[in-house]
């Protein structure tokens, strides 16, 4: 049996629910950038962006047991990523001193932890230069894919559409839909790897 | 050699499916088996949700180091949380398995309206099953004595009972035979307890069991 989720994280949050904390990992890797680039432009302070990223994951998974499904996971996350950066901005006017510590806040009393408190190289000229590198590399290995595989890929990634109303729109069926999404994935990994392989595998 | 490539291949594929909510139940099991237990298959994941991200804004191009800096950090402070445990909803009950958050009291009150019914009308049956439990045993004994007598005899009241065989018989409808012998039982009882009721300090009270003497004084 397949699952057509509306969410299509609804099988991750499931099994977050059971327990598997990996799962929520998971999770993390897929927003983990979107929730950052969204607090980004709430919070001038670049420094505080990992910070209150963090804070939002760990709010989102004490959370999670009360996430009823009503709307998708990530505009429920993207929510209180909202709601954390402008408690953050709040404790900001009232202690511009204090960062993570007034983050945390009145309701975390007992955490002492500051887990999130190395320096990001998200801005250093490096890092902007790999940014740049990964975007041109995807933006090439786009542009050299069969028109078969572009077309399902920016349907999915861009547009958002499932697989059954991609294979309404490719006039093809699911399966092949599915395997045109991952083959071009593959194709534009394969372009991207030198770029990845450098550090990647080590850690994650 | 190709074996491993092509797990990985699958693996992979099942990944791809899965970044799309796009997948069996026996093949997410799999995926997230593999982000537990294979670098290479989290470095997938993480290839796979890159791609898509900088198809939807370049903005999103991070570098890795950072994405990874990120997960290292949350995984030290997710290590001192307690790990999440929600209730799991019944699969038949759309309103338990998809309640309102922002009414939630209004969807437990409809869910409470639901299961009083039910439970009124078992606590109902408990209430007379437990009375006919506590008058059956009596019922059972008059039963198995009227088999016992026959039907010689009509509706029968008890005015005393003794005890035949763990069975609690009325007395009057006793054989003179069973009686003789529940006499001859308990005589030999009835005589040690007036011999301990005489000896006795104190004397609980029991017509049938006190002797009183009268000594008239001499004069």
């Amino acid at each position: 049996m397949t699952m057509l989720n509306p969410d299509p994280d609804a099988a991750l949050v499931e099994r977050v629910k059971q327990g598997d904390v990996r799962a929520f990992e998971m999770l993390v890797v897929k927003y983990q950038r979107r929730i950052e680039r969204l607090i980004g432009r709430m919070v001038r302070d670049v420094d505080l962006v990992s910070d209150i990223a963090q804070e939002t994951f760990i709010r989102a998974y004490r959370a999670l047991p009360q996430f009823r499904a009503e709307s998708a996971f990530y505009t429920w996350l993207y929510r209180i990523a909202v709601n954390t950066a402008k408690k953050a901005l709040v404790d900001m006017k009232r202690d511009p001193v204090t960062t993570l510590t007034a983050l945390q806040g009145a309701d975390d009393d007992d955490e002492t932890y500051r887990g999130g408190m190395e320096p990001t190289d998200g801005e250093t000229p490096e890092a902007l230069l790999a940014s740049k590198e990964i975007a041109a590399t995807v933006n090439a290995a786009i542009a050299a894919l069969s028109e078969d595989l572009r077309q399902a890929i920016t349907l999915r990634e861009i547009e958002g559409l499932s697989y059954e109303e991609i294979s309404d729109v490719m006039n093809c069926p699911i399966g092949t839909v599915r395997s045109r999404i991952f083959r071009a994935r593959e194709a534009i990994a394969e372009r991207l790897r030198p770029l990845l392989d450098t550090r990647e595998g080590n850690r994650w | 050699m190709s074996q491993p490539e092509s797990d990985r291949s699958s693996s992979c594929r099942i990944l791809s499916a899965l970044a799309d909510g796009d997948c069996t139940d026996g093949e997410a099991v799999r995926a997230f088996q593999a982000w537990r237990d294979d670098p290479d298959a989290r470095a997938t994941w993480h290839r796979y949700q890159l791609i898509g991200d900088v198809l939807r804004s370049e903005d999103l191009a991070t570098a890795p180091a950072s994405d990874e800096a990120f997960l290292v950090a949350l995984r030290a402070r997710l290590a001192d949380e307690p790990v999440v445990l929600a209730p799991q909803p019944r699969a038949e009950d759309p309103a338990v398995a998809a309640p309102a958050v922002a009414n939630a009291s209004g969807a437990a009150a409809r869910s409470r309206g639901r299961w009083q019914g039910p439970v009124a009308m078992a606590a109902g049956f408990l209430v007379v099953i437990g009375g006919l439990n506590i008058v059956r045993p009596f019922n059972r004994a008059s039963d198995a004595n009227l088999a016992q007598a026959g039907a010689a005899s009509g509706p029968v009241m008890a005015s005393a009972t003794a005890v035949n065989n763990g069975a609690i018989v009325p007395a009057t409808q006793q054989t003179p035979a069973q009686n003789k012998a529940a006499a001859d039982q308990l005589a030999p009882y009835l005589a040690a307890h007036r011999q301990s009721a005489m000896n006795a300090p104190f004397q609980m009270p029991g017509n049938d069991l006190r002797n009183v003497s009268l000594v008239q004084p001499a004069r």
